[in-house]
């Protein structure tokens, strides 16, 4: 598990690539039990946002604080950062299973069958988990992919265009897991063009547009 | 995590996946077995020409296979940009790299062994008198070979050109190594004692040196926005 904190705070957040300013000074602040959704045009800067929250990206300028912790691409902070994204992350050759306890060690956590049973049972993994991932359905391999996200217990959790592709059912389970994590005290960055899913799950909406904070959305 | 644990965490997953599907070795092993035959029939005409030419066909298949290989096994992080999720995690990022190193290096040992019996067979040379020192030029010629080429296959996970980065690019970086490996063997074959071939040897640790170090240094900043 990695760091507890209650809030996540960009100041004067910044990101340039090449001649491109994808974000200029972002002030921003997610709470904990929170699910903050970010909204806006493509190349508004969503993307960017999350790269730099999740530290996949360094800042051109300005700073940002895990609580009082300032993220200086520490690998302690990493563990604290749980991302979902169209796009799974997990191994096709590996069965659910054995994709689970690849993360689990990577991220120092408890990976024996028993201590990922749990997540097993959460995320209805069945015996279809016990093939390749190569032949999993978009809805299985999205749940799959909730599992990694999820199983250290992150305390920042970044949601990118979750739901794509998925049918109503994973909707639902998405939708489910995603108020849990917010039960359990998660910060919650959704980014979703999904305006039901949105509407459904975020306490509070803020706007992007060019890079900037753009006025927030009502 | 250490750097040790994590980069063992991504050598036993590929290893894994490897003893499952078999895509690399096999894959790499028949166009290495295929380079090699077709040498074998365009350029073997008697025993003194086999010493000469069968250095050069025993370094170019180990070069080729193991450009295939590197870009098979960087392909595999890039389905489900699933190396995001790896960069994603608390483990160290040099340790991505050294994990994929090993891989490939256990990976090209294994074809490297079966091109070394065909070279042998099919070029009809003794080859047991000299395996002790054309095992060492192999090993270190592989670990400089691997070092560079997988920071350049990683650098291309991200780029839409990774096939001309890996193949292109990488051959002038990794020229003195083969260089090296190439006239070592040669050497070896034409009856030079070890101690003849040591300045070969010396150039290839240090060039082992250099690109193990800078694959360690160099593989977060070069795959960072």
């Amino acid at each position: 598990m990695g760091a507890a904190f209650a809030f996540v705070q960009t100041k004067g957040l910044s990101k340039v690539y090449g001649p491109t300013r994808a974000l200029t000074s972002v002030d921003l602040r997610f709470e904990a039990g929170q699910v903050t959704s970010v909204e806006g045009p493509n190349g508004s800067g969503k993307s960017t946002l999350l790269a730099l929250l999740g530290m996949l990206a360094r800042p051109s300028k300005g700073d940002i604080w895990f609580g009082d912790r300032h993220v200086g691409r520490s690998p302690s902070l990493r563990a604290s950062v749980g991302v979902l994204a169209h796009a799974p992350m997990i191994y096709p050759d590996l069965n659910a299973h054995e994709n689970l306890r690849l993360f689990a060690q990577l991220y120092g956590r408890p990976h024996t069958q028993r201590d990922l049973a749990p997540f097993a049972e959460r995320f209805a993994l069945g015996s279809w988990a016990e093939r390749p991932a190569r032949t999993y359905s978009r809805g299985q391999l999205q749940r799959v992919a909730l599992a990694r996200a999820v199983l250290h217990a992150p305390q920042l959790l970044l949601l990118d265009e979750p739901s794509t592709g998925l049918d109503v059912a994973s909707v639902e389970r998405l939708i489910t897991a995603v108020q849990q994590e917010r039960a359990r005290g998660a910060i919650i960055v959704l980014v979703t063009h999904d305006d039901p899913l949105r509407d459904r799950l975020a306490d509070r909406r803020i706007a992007l547009a060019q890079g900037r904070v753009a006025e927030t959305p009502t | 995590m250490s750097l040790w644990r994590s980069a063992l965490l991504v050598f036993q997953k590929d290893l894994q996946i490897e003893l499952r599907t078999g895509e690399v070795t096999v894959t790499t092993g028949l166009f290495a077995t295929l380079v090699t035959l077709l040498a074998s029939l365009s350029f073997f005409i008697d025993e003194n020409s086999a010493r000469l030419v069968a250095p050069g066909v025993l370094w170019v298949s180990v070069a080729f296979s193991g450009v295939l290989a590197m870009s098979r096994t960087w392909t595999r992080e890039r389905e489900n940009d699933v190396f995001r999720g790896l960069m994603l995690s608390p483990a160290p990022r040099s340790a991505l790299y050294v994990g994929k190193l090993l891989g490939t290096l256990v990976f090209l040992g294994a074809v490297e062994s079966v091109v070394v019996l065909e070279v042998g067979l099919l070029f009809n040379l003794d080859l047991l008198p000299i395996l002790g020192p054309l095992t060492l030029l192999l090993v270190l010629g592989t670990i400089g070979f691997a070092a560079a080429g997988n920071l350049f296959a990683a650098m291309g996970v991200r780029t839409s050109a990774r096939d001309l980065v890996l193949a292109v690019a990488l051959f002038p970086v990794i020229a003195p190594a083969l260089l090296c490996g190439v006239v070592g063997t040669r050497e070896l074959l034409t009856g030079a004692p070890l101690s003849e071939i040591w300045s070969w040897i010396k150039i290839l640790i240090a060039f082992d040196a250099t690109f193990l170090t800078a694959g360690v240094l160099l593989f977060e900043p070069l795959l960072s926005d």
